[in-house]
């Protein structure tokens, strides 16, 4: 997952900061592309480009879990514009997606996305990074703890994704998740519970509709 | 319903208590130490506990109640709860909360009303007692909404 660097932190950090966005790069080499990432030179990437923008339509208008993200990040100051803050791109490996802090964005892997319930899970995967960054000081490439604090649902799949994005050891890595995943798994915003289907998923954007008279009648 | 420390805001999107429609509006409780209160936290006058029955209505429509203690009891949901948390889930403050916010609805009982009221700031502070592992913002992202840089220098 690539991430912003963190602006404040301190000279020391700098160069495990590099290192770890330069693994980031390799799994995303688009980012750092010129001009417009998302026009190849080959009609083929235009054809996986258009699938990849047509699913995510459908994503962002139908899907229970999106739908609630979205409405969370309008009310956290970070409304999400298709345009802006989604990019459908060729990517390296296996990855499926990432959120880049350091430009607000979201992106899929437009070669590696295969199905519209793959593109769902992918972008409300990317989306709660997103508003985890919104929310809250992440910081992405300096503390592991954060990297891990996001990504932590399932202990073992966390520690997966974290090595996917950095080049830390696996002990590194199982520890980090160790620490943080008494405060991270009890953590379920914005859903106010584990959201372990669309039933869920539906009940917790209700609650967040109703929120306003819940916390005024309490 | 978990308070989202961050995002959370009063009717009218408002952090002043001026901005919103109702001086009903409390805050459940002192931001705890642990937690930082986010910009949005809507978190106005607090309310003295003496005027707990002052509410309007209950916090949640009574059918909200009722499908939260029908999905409680399910099998999909006995299984969910069984394999994250090792037991079975509890189900009965569903059934009180229904049974408390129909009296309420019906005959505006103030018993009633205030055990829901309980209830649920329980509920809230269950969700809260954990500490969170990052600082959480005071304002969202600056650049969030910035151009991307290749849109800048087109432009």
């Amino acid at each position: 997952m690539a991430g912003a660097p963190d602006e404040s932190g301190p000279g020391s950090a700098a160069g495990e900061q590099m290192q770890q966005q330069h693994v980031a790069c390799q799994v995303f080499p688009e980012r750092l592309a010129q001009g417009n990432p998302q026009q190849g030179f080959l009609s083929s990437f235009f054809t996986n480009n258009q699938k990849c923008q047509f699913m995510l339509l459908k994503t962002l208008q139908t899907n229970p879990y999106v739908k609630l993200l979205l409405d969370a990040m309008k009310h956290s100051g970070c409304a999400v514009n298709k345009e802006r803050h989604f990019s459908c791109e060729d990517c390296d490996g296996n990855v499926s997606g990432g959120f880049d802090a350091s430009t607000s964005q979201i992106v899929l892997c437009q070669n590696n996305i295969g199905n519209q319930a793959h593109m769902n899970r992918v972008v409300t995967h990317e989306l709660i990074h997103a508003f985890d960054h919104c929310r809250a000081h992440v910081h992405w490439f300096t503390d592991v703890r954060h990297l891990a604090c996001s990504e932590t649902c399932v202990r073992d799949r966390a520690i997966l994704s974290i090595l996917a994005v950095r080049n830390i050891s696996k002990e590194v890595a199982q520890k980090a998740v160790d620490e943080v995943f008494e405060s991270c798994f009890n953590d379920h915003e914005p859903f106010g519970r584990i959201p372990h289907n669309k039933t869920y998923a539906r009940y917790a954007h209700r609650d967040f509709q109703n929120r306003d008279r819940y916390y005024s009648n309490i | 319903m978990a308070d989202g420390g961050g995002w959370r805001v009063s009717a009218g999107g408002a952090r002043e208590v001026g901005g919103t429609s109702s001086d009903l509006v409390t805050r459940l409780s002192e931001p705890s130490s642990k937690e930082e209160a986010g910009w949005a936290s809507g978190r106005a006058a607090q309310r003295p506990p003496a005027q707990a029955s002052f509410s309007l209505q209950p916090p949640r429509p009574c059918e909200t109640y009722s499908a939260e203690w029908k999905l409680c009891r399910s099998a999909r949901h006995f299984l969910h709860h069984y394999y994250v948390h090792g037991e079975r889930p509890a189900c009965e403050q569903w059934r009180r909360d229904l049974a408390n916010c129909r009296e309420w609805e019906e005959r505006r009982s103030a018993e009633a009303q205030q055990s829901l009221c309980e209830s649920e700031r329980a509920r809230v502070q269950a969700a809260r007692k954990h500490t969170l592992v990052w600082a959480l913002r005071q304002s969202p992202p600056a650049d969030w909404h910035l151009p991307l840089p290749q849109e800048e220098k087109d432009q």
